[in-house]
């Protein structure tokens, strides 16, 4: 179980992770979705930890995660980007990792083998593979067998075989009772893996709930609605709490509400409609339209931050 | 009654609650012997530190050579002679010295900084959370590793000078106090001066800033100071850790001189230079973010 009450991160003038609060149970697989610079990365660091909130809470199992006697039986977290020394070899990172909970030899060799990675332990993690990267990550996840696992992008750099695998394993870690947690980009991984979402943006949450109930809200939002009255049809659509736009003088693009709803609503009023459609939109436009608002600066995503000289991520 | 009749209690077959733990549970307990151990194993399994060490041990040795061989030359002359007047053997012996504080404290600013440059010390605090332990055992494990190297390379440096020092009657005697007093003096010195490169390297956490710190504040800054003959300027480069340490790993006059510092007052400045970075480093370490 973690529980994040208005959890809050800032850098400086930005505000990474704002305000933000909810709770992951045990038994389920959490996705926490969200474009790049959504905040996902800070909100694992924080709950680890690894990174002070600006202000608010978040727990793990009651506790602040640094409070527990044991911490790496209660989270095992795979974190974004390599946390690993290149010059050591897989076991060695792993044997360090167990030396510090005196977890036994034998468990290390476990996990090795669980990850697929026997065949390279003894290989330095330098010349690894972004796939295998990832493998040595969760290993060391698993490490001490924890409650809770938090996976930041887990399926990044594997291949087709590999994110099978991933989502094999996360989806029998909550069945045996475990709390996980994990991030990715992409709604159509998460759609396949989680089932409950998580979806930031900006921040901040968009939305919450069951992976189907969440995909369903977003596929069914928009309907196409093309009427003579165009205009008195969009007041009455607002006054039922409607979101509506109009790409064209004729058209309007409803969200909100059902087209069966809408329809209904057009009888009621005398209304004629020449067109009611909702939108089958892909999954992923689904997500983007979802995200939309919360994505800054799509354009200028290859433009790099500066990073301060000796400031670390 | 059907009911009363005892049923045995198969524990397979009792219900477990949703979400309760049926598996076997893998032992695992946090204390400081474990982050010791991990330190400790963190250190070895890394290629750089066998050869980091390595290099100590052959330097401090080389230099020992080369500065025993260039004493023992010049005692033949009158002015040599004059110039080494109460030298002690052991002095030779340690001469290496300057280049053990070198590597030592380039290991030891890596120590940290090899964590922060690739992402290691995610890994590290998320195991240790509290972090401060983390500090406490690299630092025994460094001061540790200092004590065996540099007593390592105090034997090879004997070893290696004995043939030259004989001749001169130089050969430290290990009966004689004053060469126990100047062993452990460089075995502090250099300890100190890992403490002040860890302590230094966790502050600033990249590795190219820790190490251009330590080496201009341990060898650099001593060397370009003694040309500026301004008095002030020579009184405060007294109080630099290299020629600190000259009051007490040194006896004679021969090696820049111990200044105006008693032993007690150098030995008071080293560990100075050693415990302020390291408690500034243990304060901020919890502060930030990882
Ligand atoms: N250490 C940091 N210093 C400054 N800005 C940061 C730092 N970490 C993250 N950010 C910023 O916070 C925002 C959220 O980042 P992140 O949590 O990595 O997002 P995500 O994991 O969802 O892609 C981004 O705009 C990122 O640039
Ligand atoms: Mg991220």
């Amino acid at each position: 179980m973690i529980e994040a009450t208005n959890l809050t991160k800032r850098y400086g003038d930005k505000t990474a992770v704002d305000s933000i609060s909810f709770t992951i149970r045990p038994g389920t697989v959490t996705g926490f979705l969200g474009p790049n610079g959504a905040g996902k990365s800070t909100t694992m660091r924080m709950i680890l930890g690894l990174d002070q909130p600006t202000s608010g809470t978040v727990t793990v199992n009651g506790k602040p995660y640094a409070e527990h006697a044991t911490p790496l039986r209660e989270v095992g977290a795979l974190l974004e980007a390599k946390a690993v020394h290149p010059g050591r070899s897989a076991k060695a990172h792993l044997g360090t990792m167990a030396a510090t909970h005196h977890i036994r030899a034998k468990r290390v060799d476990e996990v090795i083998e669980l990850t697929g990675l026997a065949a390279v332990a003894n290989k330095r993690v330098g010349g690894f593979s972004l796939g295998m990267g990832q493998r040595l990550g969760i290993a060391s996840a698993l490490l001490a067998d924890p409650d809770t696992l938090i996976l930041d992008e887990p399926v990044n750099g594997l291949d087709p075989d590999g994110v099978q695998w991933v989502r094999t394993l996360v989806r029998d870690l909550a069945a045996e009772g475990r709390t996980v947690f994990l991030s990715s980009h992409l709604m159509s991984e998460m759609a396949q893996t989680a089932d409950q979402l998580l979806v930031i943006g900006k921040g901040r949450i968009i939305t919450t709930g069951p992976v189907q109930e969440v995909i369903d809200s977003v596929l069914a939002s928009t309907v196409r609605v093309r009427s003579p009255h165009a205009t008195d049809l969009a007041s009455l659509l607002e006054a039922a709490g409607a979101t509506v736009t109009s790409p064209e003088p004729g058209t309007l693009d409803v969200r909100g509400l059902t087209g069966e709803t809408i329809g209904d609503t057009a009888y009621t009023h005398h209304l004629a409609l020449h067109e009611l459609a909702t939108q089958q939109a892909s999954l992923e436009a689904a997500y983007m339209a979802l995200t939309q608002d919360a994505v800054e600066y799509r354009s200028e995503t290859t433009t790099p931050e500066p990073i301060p000289a000796g400031a670390p991520r | 009654m059907t009911t009363t009749a005892p049923q045995p209690v198969s524990p397979t077959t009792s219900p477990t609650a949703a979400g309760s733990r049926i598996r076997p549970v893998i032992p695992a307990k946090l204390d400081f012997a474990g982050v010791l151990g991990a330190e400790w194993r963190k250190l070895f399994s890394l290629r750089s530190t066998w050869w980091t060490l390595g290099l100590t041990v052959v330097l401090m040795t080389l230099m020992a050579l080369g500065q025993a061989a260039g004493v023992t030359d010049s005692l033949d002359t009158p002015e040599g002679a004059a110039t080494f007047v109460g030298l002690h053997g052991a002095e030779l012996v340690t001469g290496g010295y300057q280049f053990g504080m070198l590597t030592i404290a380039v290991l030891g600013a890596l120590l940290i900084t090899g964590e922060y440059s690739t992402g290691m010390i995610r890994s590290t605090f998320a195991a240790v959370p509290t972090r401060l332990p983390v500090l406490a055992a690299k630092g025994i494990v460094l001061a540790a590793v200092t004590v065996v190297i540099t007593a390592i390379a105090f034997v090879t440096s004997y070893a290696a000078t004995a043939p030259i020092l004989t001749d001169h009657d130089l050969v430290p005697s290990l009966t004689d106090p004053t060469t126990w007093q100047i062993a452990g003096g460089v075995t502090a010195f250099l300890v100190a001066a890992a403490m002040f490169a860890l302590g230094i390297g966790t502050l600033l956490r990249s590795t190219a800033g820790s190490v251009t710190v330590v080496i201009t504040t341990l060898l650099l800054l001593p060397g370009i100071l003694q040309f500026i003959t301004v008095d002030w300027v020579q009184d405060a480069m007294e109080y630099l850790p290299l020629p600190a340490a000259t009051a007490f790993v040194t006896v004679s006059d021969a090696f820049g001189g111990a200044g105006d510092l008693t032993a007690w007052q150098g030995a008071a400045i080293v560990a100075a230079w050693a415990i302020v970075p390291i408690i500034a480093a243990a304060i901020m370490l919890g502060r930030r973010d990882a």
